[in-house]
This record gives C-alpha cells, structure tokens and sequence, in this order.
C-alpha cells in the first residue's frame, strides 16, 4: 500500500480504464448494440462498461489510490518534517570538506571586515542567518525555503480534499432536469440517470423563453425569465442565461435546452368570392364555417410537417358527410414545384369543401425552456482542494530548500573564505547564487 | 481580412527559421543560430501585431471577443505560446539546438491553420457556450501547458539523438557536439514538463470552474476532460518515477515523448470523440 509503484500501478489503470470510457459510448448499450454478440453486450454490462466513471470498479481504483496515497505521504512526512525543523549549525566541519577549488578563496583583507560583508551580501537574499564566533574562524550559515520540504503533502492534501468533495457532491447532490412551457410552473425535477423525479420545496415558473440571433443566423442568447415562487410568494426572479444560472436556496437552474410545441395558428378561411376571413385557433378548436354550412375541428398543427412547413389539418363535418385535409402556409410555393398535387391529393387540397377555400396565415409557437436543476454542496470543498493543490505546486516546482555555509579563517597571513551549499532539489540555483557570492568577493 | 494574410506570411517566416536552425544544427556556425532566432522573433512579433489586429477587428464587427474562439485560431495561439516559450527557454540555457526540434510543431500548426481547405478563418460570433469571462483564462492555460509539453517532448527526442553520440565512438558527429550535455537535456526535460503540469492544472481547474457555471457540473467525463486527466495521470505518473523512483535519462525522455502523443490526442484526436467540447470542430 505503502509503494509508489502502486501508485504507478494505479495510474495507468484508471488512464486504460478512461480511455475505454472515452471509446465505448458512455449510457448508450444500444449504439454499438449491432456490433458485438449478446453475449459480449451482457458481459460489458455486467462489468458495467457502459458507465465506467460511476461503476464500482472505478470508484474502487479512486479509493485505492486514495489510500495509497495517504499511506505514501504518512509514511514520508515524518523524515520531511524533520528536514523541516532541523537547524544547522553554522560550523558544521563536514561540510567543508572536498570543496571543488573555486569555492575557496583567499583575499588580503582583515577576516572581521570580510565577515560583515559577507554577512550582508547573504542578508540580501536568504532569511535565516546564523553566526558563530571562535577561535577557528568566523561560520555564517544562511538558509531560505525551508517549506519546499513540505509543498507535497499540500499538493497530496489538495488532492484528497478534491476527492473528498467530489464524494460530498455525490452522496448530498442531485443533478436532475426539466422541461418548463412559457406561462407554466413546476416544482418537480427527473434526475439524471434515474426514473424517480425530485420534488423541490418552491415552485419555478417560466415568464418567457427567448433566442436572439447573430445577423448571420447563429444563436446568440438563450434567455430564459424565471420566477421562483413559495406559497404563492416571491422568493426570486430573474432572467437566466448559458453561463449565468440562478441560484436559489443552493440549488442551481441553468439554461440547458429548448422546446418549442405549436400552440395555436391563424387560418383564413374564403366563401367563394367572399372576402377572406381569419379566424384564431388552437388544437380541438371547434367552428361553424360561414354561412353554416358545416363545422370545423383543429385536429393538428405541425410546425414542419413532411418538411414542407408549418401546416394544420382540419376535420369538417356537414350534410355531405366528413372531410379532412392539410392546408399549408407555404402552398403557392408547394403548387409550383409540385404542379398537380393539390388536383390529384385530395388530403393536400385546401379547396376540397367546396365552395370553402382553406389558407394558413401563421402558427404559433411556444416555447419550452429545458433548465438543468443541480445542488452540489461539494463544490467549495473541491475549490478549497484546488487552491491546495495549486499553493502546493507552487512550493514544489519553484520552491527549493537552499542552505549556504560560509567559514572564514586564516590561513598564513590571507583570510581564507571557504563557501558550502546545500539544496532538497535546485542544485543549478545552488550553484548559481554560490557563484554570485564568490564573484562579489 | 489583413491579420489572416499577415497569419499565412508567419507560416513561411516559421518555416525560414526551422530551416536556419537546421543549418545551425548541421554546420555548427552560431551565425545561423543568430540569424535563426532573428527570424524567429520577427515571425513572434508579427504574430503577436496579426492576433491583436484579429482581436481590434472582432470589436469593429460588434462581436468581440478575443481570438480563442474556433479551430482555426486555437491552432494560430498554440504556435503563438510554443514559439514564445521556446523564445524564452532560448534565452534562458543559451542554446538554440532546440529550435530544430520546436519550431517545425509552431510551423506546422500554422500550416494547418492556413492552408487545410476546411478551416474557416473567419472571425465568428461566440456562441452562448462560449460567452463567459473563463474563455480566456482556460485557453490560456491549457494552451502554455501544451507549448511546455511540446518543448519537454523536443527535449526528450534530442536525448534520444544524443544517445546516438555513444554509437558514434570517439568521433561524433558535428551535430551531436552542439547538442547539450545528457545531464543538463534530462534536467531540462524535468523542468519543462513540471511547468507543463502547473499550466495543465490551472487549465483544468479553469476550466472546471467555467463548466460549473455553463454546464452545470465542474466535471461531467466530457472525452477532452477525460482525456486532460489521462494526460495530467500520465505526466503525475513521469514527475513520481522522477522524485521518488529517480528515474532519470532515456526513460524520463520517453515519457516526455509518450506525454506529448496524450497531448495531442487532447487537442486533436478528441475532437473525432462525440463530447460538449465540440466548438473546435468547425
């Protein structure tokens, strides 16, 4: 539990096992249906390979690697944290011994002058400095980022606290969905993935839904004007839009899709040489044509019917018996690209009940907003895990415990220097600043 | 529109200093090297005045937004941080025979933007989607996370040239001289790719925050944040095998390399996956 080749290990499992997750379509057995046996598809959904992110499985392999990693980093933090608190003694003689000839010099200045000098040159850049007096020499050790020793139990703690709100979300969370018709209220949501509906504890209404477009026909907003009620109470109210979902009570709408049904439709209707008459109706409106000659029934309005645009069939009942045919709004341009289909059609005449002829002016739409509703009490957990693990990042990538050992003595009659460094990671920025000393002496 | 024709001139600027690095690299004569990075810069500078007057003319059409917004113009600011980048690792280790390794992915990105027949350089309106203030940020990121990947991958295949050096004898070849030490390349490759996954991580997180507030869940297994987490496993697992294992060498230039194939298959290879992230495919 304790290995990092485990942790190796681990890795690579769960990289195959997303990649599978991205090749085989996630909740969707029927799509490759057609290309594997039964047998093979009963398989994949015993191994449930249909949902590989939330199988157990997978969430066994994030556990496991939870684990691990909290072993890792307990059994590691007791040497960092020892790195971390011990202080060095600024005469420390190892230390000094097999300098490479470029890290000793020898000048003909008086040692107490060059200690003070060195002693600000290291003040300029390393925080804690330490010096030591005696009879052998004056020591100098400075120091600076001491808490590099620890930047990766902040990346490994920012990691957990992620996956721990990750798992708030999913035990105390909902992800649900729901259509809502302009004018309308609901106070229940279908959950993702499931077949039960939650109910929330205040209504939400749709005001109006609206779409604005680009001048080269592309979708601009997507707006969406909801009123949250309670009791018959105001709670809240406002527009929504992709990107600026409304939060109420920590439940979250978002403007995730759109409906529209046709609702209603203007006919015109033409007694001979009559001047035409237009009449409003909706799905079942029911009237007596002018002059009373028979009765007439909306039965349906589609908005594209047969792709040839909005349409309304009419059901007409009188002496002569039933009748039942399409009228179209765009007929004139049906009747030229399809000369004689109205003639031959009965269905498609809008002339069939003599002496009536049928026209559609315009139907109406209306819309439908789809508002994905969600409530995820994990989420500041999973951004307070980020900052973690960015803040870690930081102390680890550019971060390094630096120490510097400066031992001034005599040698004859020259003051020798002797400069010592040590570093947890950047040896090249060691050397670097060592190098800069040695240059200002 | 001019910032398209100054984009597809870059194209050819890039390929001039591709080929100047080359020479540098074959006949060892720093003045190709100077000449080089002359023209790589030139290239950056014209770059960088195209994407701002891409950027000034989106406002004037009444749909700005900054050019991060298709295909096209992530392919445009991809070679836009490589080049950068490498610019900057240059002038950090004062040695220029990575160009030859770097500039020809710039060059090629740009290629891609100018000349494939599909691509659509025109400046489009942003759809709903894409109307958020995380854009910039997100592509920013996940973008300087790739331009280091791509520099840490240029690192790794000069490893595996210089490992040529052994079979050569005593007497390499003029190339392998100017190439840097194995030491300092293996450290470099560290170095790069650890900046990579910082970028990589802040993208995520980036990006996670912008799907919080468009798609109403930070994370939803969308295939490209799928597959940045397999790219973020996989260099998560070459930075353990580093600190912990000390691997070190011929396999952390591997694993620059393989890191750099999920790199790829982030940007591009999704985009043949169904998903959310579907923008960039026209």
């Amino acid at each position: 539990m304790s290995s990092v080749k485990l942790t190796i290990a681990l890795f690579i499992i769960i990289v195959i096992a997303s990649i599978l997750g991205t090749v085989i379509p996630q909740q969707e057995a029927d799509v490759i249906a057609g290309r594997f046996s039964p047998g093979m598809i009963s398989l994949f959904r015993e191994l449930q390979l249909f949902n590989i992110y939330h199988s157990t499985w997978f969430i066994g392999l994030m556990l496991l690697l939870s684990i691990n990693l909290v072993v890792c980093s307990a059994n590691r933090l007791p040497a960092s944290w020892k790195l971390y608190r011990k202080i060095s003694a600024p005469d420390e003689a190892e230390i000094f011994a097999d300098l490479p000839s470029d890290r000793v010099i020898l000048v003909e200045r008086p040692l107490k002058e060059e200690a003070m000098k060195l002693e600000g040159l290291l003040k300029k850049k390393y925080k804690g400095i330490r010096r030591k007096d005696t009879e052998e020499g004056t020591f100098i050790n400075s120091e600076k980022g001491r808490f590099s020793h620890l930047g990766v139990y902040v990346v490994h703690l920012g990691v957990l606290v992620i996956l721990a709100g990750m798992i708030i979300g999913f035990f105390f969370g909902f992800d649900a969905y729901v259509d809502v018709a302009e004018g309308e209220s609901i106070d229940k949501v279908k959950l993702q993935g499931k077949t039960d509906f939650k109910k929330l504890d205040f209504d939400v209404r749709c005001d109006r839904f609206s779409i604005d477009y680009y001048e080269d026909g592309t979708p601009k907003v997507y707006r969406s004007d909801l009123t949250f009620l309670r009791d018959g109470k105001i709670l809240q109210q406002g527009p929504i839009f992709v990107n600026r979902p409304a939060t109420v009570e920590g439940i979250r709408f978002y403007q995730a899709n759109f409906s529209s049904v046709p609702s209603g439709a203007v006919i015109g209707i033409r007694k001979g040489r009559d001047r035409a008459l237009a009449v409003r109706v909706h799905i079942g409106t029911e009237f007596d044509l002018p002059g009373n000659e028979g009765r007439a029934k909306i039965i349906r309005i589609e908005e594209n019917f047969m792709r040839i645009g909005p349409a309304v069939k009419l059901d007409i009942q009188s002496a002569k018996g039933n009748v039942q045919f399409w009228i179209f709004q765009n007929i004139e341009q049906i009747m030229e690209e399809n000369p004689g289909l109205v003639e031959s059609v009965p269905l498609f005449n809008p002339g069939i009940f003599e002496p009536y002829v049928f026209s559609l002016a315009m139907i109406q739409t209306k819309y439908y907003t789809g508002l994905q509703v969600t409530r995820d009490p994990g989420v500041p957990v999973v951004i307070a895990g980020s900052f973690l693990l960015v803040l870690g990042f930081m102390i680890v990538f550019f971060y390094a415990h630096q120490q510097v050992w400066i031992r001034i003595d005599m040698q004859g009659k020259n003051t020798r220097i002797s400069i010592a460094g040590k570093t947890n990671k950047d040896t090249v920025g060691l050397n670097r600043e060592i190098a800069h000393l040695v240059e200002n002496i | 529109m001019i910032n398209t024709v100054i984009l597809s001139w870059v194209t050819f600027i890039y390929l001039a200093a591709f080929v100047l690095y080359l020479i540098r690299t074959i006949r060892g004569k720093e003045f190709w090297g100077s000449l080089a990075s002359i023209t790589l810069f030139i290239g950056l500078a014209a770059q960088t005045a195209a994407l701002i007057l891409r950027w000034i003319e989106s406002y004037r059409m009444g749909i700005g937004h900054a050019p991060l917004s298709n295909f096209y113009e992530s392919l445009i600011f991809f070679a836009w941080t490589v080049v950068l980048l490498y610019l900057v690792f240059e002038w950090r280790i004062k040695n220029k025979s990575l160009g030859a390794f770097v500039v020809p992915i710039a060059f090629l990105a740009m290629a891609f933007a100018s000349l494939s027949p599909n691509m659509n350089s025109r400046i489009q309106p942003l759809i709903p989607a894409l109307q958020s203030n995380w854009l910039t940020s997100h592509v920013v990121t996940c973008f300087m996370g790739y331009a280091a990947f791509t520099i840490a991958c240029g690192f790794g295949i000069m490893y595996f040239i210089k490992g040529l050096d052994r079979h050569a004898g005593s007497h390499p070849a003029s190339m392998l001289r100017f190439l840097p030490s194995r030491g300092i390349l293996d450290e470099l490759i560290y170095q790069s790719a650890a900046l990579g996954f910082v970028f990589l991580t802040l993208g995520i997180i980036t990006g996670s925050v912008w799907a919080h507030n468009a798609w109403g869940s930070y994370w939803s297994w969308d295939p490209k944040e799928t597959w940045s987490l397999i790219t973020w496993l996989v260099y998560a697992a070459m930075l353990h095998t580093r600190l912990v294992r000390e691997w070190r060498g011929k396999r952390m230039a591997l694993m620059a390399v393989i890191g750099f194939a999920c790199v790829l298959f982030t940007y591009l290879g999704v985009n043949y996956l169904p998903g959310l992230h579907s923008y960039l495919k026209s």
